[in-house]
């Protein structure tokens, strides 16, 4: 399958609008499927190889992937502006909601209805939350060194009340020590 | 103080008395909040929710903007909006100032979200333009798989601490264990879930 040519590198203003239209389209959920058909597919800005690095980078950095993926875009054409424009153009809308719902939310608060519909929806909320590890759980089934790091840490957070930033700062340098690629072939492309 | 274990009844008691509200007016203390997201950013392994549990420690217990109730209902309403459910700190910042009237509180929240967000963004534009360095670079293949199984662990002592903070009647925890099965097996929005169970919380059913 040959890629169709890409199209001009974007403005600042057409990458705002761009992830404007990636945060709009996506309102109903699948962030990534849609900035993927956006940015590849319809504005034709990035070839799918390199959006997929985009999509690399996002997930290995610190910071919530989807955001991360959009600044990722903006950097590679306007460096540190468009990433920030990015930045804007993905969140604008959605956390404008959001600070809306949250004054609705702090004027409301005490109506006993309000708390009551409130208390199912934490329930389902803590529900995904349980699901965000067994979501992963299967890419590490078969190795056993994975499974015993990821117990020792649940233990280290939950049996234990380690507070996260120094459990990293520990952690992550052993496993780093532990997976160190072994042979010179690993590295290479 | 950062390791629990027995003393931990201790100090959930002793915060409760001696934990008092930071007046957010007061800019020093809003730098000193935005400082310690700013130092959370980075530390935001395999999306965001991983700093769950830190959000809590810090609204809850450390600076008292919320009550552990409020603090869930935040994280439910992060969840329910659209967009990255990351965004809950731009809530957590409007309930810490929300006592200094609504136009501080929406303030506080923006540079709540932003403190969170820039150290992790300018860490992508780094290696954005410096990728081909870090390609094949050992540290990056360490540091991917090394990452990887710890995100595990810390998603599923995220999502017990959560469940445990949430659910405290036994409807509530089928609830959420239903929500966790059908999220893992169907392709059923989030959303119904939240709508059928807001349902079910104004009719009484579920409470807490």
């Amino acid at each position: 399958m040959t890629e169709p040519a890409l199209a001009q590198a974007p403005t600042l203003r057409q990458l705002f609008t761009g992830l404007l239209q990636v945060a709009l389209s996506s309102f109903g959920g699948g962030l990534s499927v849609w900035s993927q058909r956006i940015i590849v597919e319809q504005r034709r800005w990035m070839s799918n190889d390199a959006f997929l690095t985009g999509l690399t980078v996002a997930r290995l950095l610190p910071g919530p992937n989807q955001i991360n993926l959009a600044v990722y875009v903006g950097a590679t054409f306007h460096g540190l502006r468009g990433a920030l424009v990015a930045l804007a153009g993905i969140l604008f809308i959605p956390f404008s909601l959001l600070m809306g719902l949250g004054l609705v939310y702090f004027q409301l608060r005490g109506l006993p209805l309000v708390d009551r519909v409130l208390a199912g929806m934490v329930a389902v909320a803590a529900g995904l939350a349980l699901s965000m590890g067994f979501k992963i759980l299967p890419t590490y089934k078969a190795d056993p060194v994975a499974l015993l790091l990821a117990a020792a840490v649940f233990i280290a957070m939950q049996g234990f009340h380690v507070r996260l930033v120094p459990l990293l700062l520990v952690v992550s340098p052993l496993a780093m020590l532990w997976y160190w690629p072994r042979n010179v072939e690993e590295t290479k492309p | 103080m950062m390791l629990g274990g027995p003393e931990l009844g201790q100090r959930v008691l002793s915060a409760v008395s001696t934990c008092h509200p930071v007046r957010l007016t007061d800019i020093g203390q809003l730098l000193k909040v935005m400082g310690t997201f700013l130092g959370l950013s980075l530390f935001s392994v395999g999306g965001g929710n991983t700093l769950l549990t830190e959000y809590h420690h810090l609204s809850v217990d450390q600076f008292c903007w919320l009550t552990t109730n409020q603090f869930n209902d935040l994280y439910a309403l992060a969840e329910a909006a659209p967009g990255p459910s990351s965004m809950l700190v731009g809530l957590l910042g409007m309930g810490a100032a929300w006592r200094e009237g609504p136009l501080w509180a929406v303030l506080t929240g923006v540079m709540a979200e932003v403190a969170v967000l820039l150290p992790s963004t300018l860490l992508v534009v780094v290696v954005c333009l410096s990728w081909n360095r870090f390609r094949h670079s050992p540290w990056r293949l360490a540091f991917e798989r090394a990452m990887g199984p710890i995100t595990l662990g810390v998603l599923f002592a995220v999502g017990v601490k959560i469940l445990l903070l949430s659910d405290t009647n036994p409807a509530g925890l089928v609830v959420s264990l239903l929500v966790c099965a059908l999220v893992l097996r169907t392709r059923i929005s989030p959303l119904w879930m939240m709508a059928v169970a807001g349902l079910l919380g104004g009719l009484g059913i579920i409470h807490r």
